[in-house]
């Protein structure tokens, strides 16, 4: 998978603070009904200590999001 | 209000009487059923599962109701073990009516599954609780619009607090006119699957791919067709249907919120210093370290009034006039069993209300996030951790709380690991021996131990993994809100664990404590001629290789199978001869019990001014008799050998109940199994590395 256009990542790229919408549904269904889907908002809140999960704020709920999870998902900064 | 009078079959007829509460993961579904039937709150497990099952029972005017707490979903096409548990019980145990319960500040997500519940055709209630929380967020939401748009009943709630929720029960419920628009492609090919009669979820459903277990044959040949010719033009009907509801959910969602300003959410903030990279760590160590202070400083008192009622019980038992052989049953069997099972419950019961209350304040959800990294070097998820810990005190909650973990397998995992995690009664033991042995290295010896056991215990979670071949492990989850709990709920729920437990495993540990009993008396005569004896001494060839050479330490062990408390109390005795209990008057035993009572409760109110005082380690200084004679008929060597041993076999018929409930006899079977051949085999290379 390229990252399609300028602007467009992946939301593992995102630093902590940074905001974006989806633009493509991820493949896993358990991401798709926590929320994560085109046109929601999201932002990265923290990184555990360890760097990896991150807290992620999507619509209006908070998730925990592996970082091999947040990379499947693609995104366009805001 | 009026109703739509269309029938809409679900694949069985719809219970009289019970109600199921539906709705997302933490919108407060179980306060509300705390607030509507507070007494009449039942535990229970979900047949065929482990997972928890909430009810209650209520007279309600004329009739009695049956409400049901259905595991949080976000949507009814499962991608969870609890998603699919709700599906099934929905379509396979239709409730009369669902009360769906809506997180008010979560609009959109949450109305994703009430149009999926809509399109199931059950009368429904929608109860917007958490309003107080969608105030403070900025969200304002209009009961009036939604209640327009869906054509059902709806109510404004903050469950907590009891506020709106005497309406719950009352207002009638509704079947939904909404009619969720999909793509005209869609819509035809749910025409002709349905063909004018059925469930539209249903036929929905099997449009999108879905397995629904016992959906009507001609349903299912006729979806498949539809979905193929869809899939043959480049149309994925999983997708197109996603998207509608999707849409839809967006659109009622704006239509009936106004948002007032944008706040960044407390729990954010709150976040920002608790899962802060250095202090986070720290301040997560502090607060279990104050759940083990909380539940074993306040629980002490309590566990020492259960034995001395016991020794009390037991010795008025001894003054009957009845045979010897008939009053020691009475005594050191039937009320011992007793005791040893009310034993564990004030400790159950503090750590259940210590988990409850991690578990929805939100900070459970954290302490996931914390350790997630560290789970999945092993395959698991972060919310494992907090189990395994707990198994430190013991190891009975740490075994029933894996019923957090979502998947089975991991569940399994983690729960077989748990019995190697040194619980507090495995403890004793190891001052015993550490004390003689290595008096200089007593802590360090301990604390190897310790390790040992978690290094066992992590090498059996990833073995099971791979063994099971488990598959990649899911992080993604709800970080909930922080909330304050309501502490009715929280000394409810943990009351009703508690006594699921006594019923549960009660029987079994009663069982193991008379069988050691007849072990020891039978035939009547001393000791050293009891089946006990001969057991032993049968069974200390096979200790042998381990340096053990003394029947009456390879005999405590025996009763150590009930509990790990009574090997060093069954070496008194064999060593010894103390222990036996004495006949005892009836006044003397009240005056005991009345002193007992008093020193329990002047121990809670030390332990609570105590708690934040740090934990010390206490080595005798003194050797005492018993050290002495063990001193006498040990190696060092072996004594090493004897620890490890404690520490990996069988931990007790409590955490063996447990298993039971939470895996399954067979599993529970093999580990027994598998942790006497560890124990025997860590043991015997102790001896021979030394």
């Amino acid at each position: 998978m390229n990252v399609e256009r300028r602007g467009q990542d992946y939301l593992a790229a995102l630093r902590p603070g940074e905001r974006a919408r989806v633009v493509r549904p991820p493949s896993s269904r358990r991401l798709l009904a926590l929320g994560l889907r085109p046109g929601a908002r999201v932002e990265v809140v923290l990184a555990a200590p360890l760097g990896d999960p991150l807290e992620v704020r999507v619509g209006e709920a908070l998730l925990l999001l592996r970082r091999k999870e947040a990379a499947s998902v693609l995104v366009e900064r805001e | 209000m009026a109703c739509p009078r269309c029938q809409t079959p679900t694949l069985a007829r719809p219970q009289e009487g019970r109600v199921a509460f539906v709705g997302n993961p933490n919108t407060g579904k179980t306060s509300l059923l705390n607030a509507l039937a507070k007494t009449a709150l039942e535990v229970g497990n979900w047949a065929g599962t482990t997972l928890e099952r909430v009810s209650a029972n209520l007279r309600h005017g004329e009739r009695t109701l049956e409400l049901v707490d259905l595991p949080g979903a976000y949507s009814l096409f499962p991608t969870s073990p609890e998603e699919a548990l709700t599906q099934h019980e929905l379509l396979h145990h239709p409730p009369e009516w669902v009360v769906n319960v809506v997180d008010a500040g979560n609009l959109e997500r949450n109305l994703f599954l009430t149009l999926e519940l809509a399109e199931l055709g059950l009368p429904m209630l929608l109860v917007l609780n958490l309003m107080d929380e969608a105030e403070a967020k900025g969200v304002e939401v209009d009961p009036q619009a939604l209640e327009e748009a869906l054509g059902v009943p709806v109510l404004a709630t903050v469950a907590v607090r009891g506020r709106g929720v005497e309406e719950v029960l009352h207002r009638p419920p509704c079947r939904s006119s909404y009619r969720v628009a999909y793509p005209a492609p869609i819509e035809e090919a749910l025409e002709r699957v349905l063909q004018g009669e059925g469930n539209r979820w249903l036929g929905l459903a099997l449009l999108a791919g879905e397995e629904v277990e016992g959906a009507p044959e001609e349903l299912r040949r006729r979806a498949k067709a539809e979905r193929e010719r869809l899939l043959g033009e480049g149309l994925d009907p999983f997708l197109l249907i996603l998207e509608a509801r999707h849409q839809a959910a967006r659109v009622l969602a704006e239509r009936a919120t106004r948002r007032k300003a944008l706040k960044t959410s407390l729990s954010e903030r709150v976040d920002r210093l608790v899962l802060h990279p250095l202090l986070g760590p720290v301040f997560f160590l502090l607060s279990l370290l104050l759940v083990f202070r909380f539940t074993f400083v306040l629980s002490a008192p309590w566990v020492d009034l259960i034995g001395r009622a016991q020794e009390v019980l037991g010795g008025w038992a001894m003054a009957l006039p009845l045979p010897f052989l008939l009053r020691s049953f009475l005594a050191e069997g039937v009320v011992a069993g007793v005791g040893t099972v009310l034993a564990f419950t004030p400790v159950l019961f503090l750590l259940y209300l210590a988990l409850a209350f991690l578990e929805t304040s939100g900070f459970l959800a954290r302490s996931a996030f914390l350790t997630d990294r560290l789970m999945q070097a092993a395959n698991l998820p972060g919310k494992a951790f907090i189990p395994m810990v707990l198994g430190f005190g013991c190891n009975v909650p740490a075994v029933y709380a894996t019923r957090a973990l979502s998947h089975p397998l991991d569940r399994l995992r983690v729960a077989l690991a748990i019995p190697f995690m040194s619980c507090g009664a495995r403890l004793p033991v190891y001052v015993l021996l550490a004390g003689v042995f290595f008096p200089r290295e007593a802590p360090w010896v301990v604390l190897g131990l310790y390790l040992l056991g978690v290094g066992v215990g992590l090498l059996t979670a990833i073995g099971l993994g791979l063994l099971l071949k488990a598959p990649a492990s899911e992080g993604a989850m709800e970080l909930p809100p922080y909330r304050l709990p309501p502490l009715d709920l929280l000394l409810r729920l943990a009351l009703l664990r508690t006594r699921s437990f006594v019923q549960g495993a009660g029987g079994i540990i009663l069982g193991v404590v008379l069988a050691v009993w007849a072990l020891l008396h039978l035939p009547p005569g001393g000791l050293s001629e009891s089946l006990y004896a001969r057991l032993s001494q049968a069974l200390t060839p096979l200790f042998h290789p381990l340096g053990l050479t003394d029947w009456r330490l390879v005999g405590a062990l025996i009763p150590g199978f009930v509990a790990k408390e009574v090997v060093v109390g069954t070496l008194g005795l064999s060593y010894l001869g103390q222990g036996g209990l004495e006949p005892l008057g009836l006044w003397e035993g009240v005056l005991q019990l009345y002193a007992g009572l008093k020193a329990a409760l002047l121990g809670t109110a030390q332990g609570v001014l105590a708690l934040l005082a740090l934990p010390s380690f206490g080595f005798a200084p003194e050797p005492s008799p018993l050290q002495a004679a063990l001193a006498q008929s040990l190696t060092p060597k072996a004594a090493l050998a004897y620890m490890v041993f404690v520490l990996l076999y069988t931990p007790c018929a409590a955490t063996l109940a447990a298993l039971k409930e939470v895996v399954g006899g067979r599993w529970a079977g093999l580990s027994v199994a598998y942790q006497l051949l560890l124990a025997y085999g860590l043991a015997f290379l102790a001896v021979r590395v030394w």
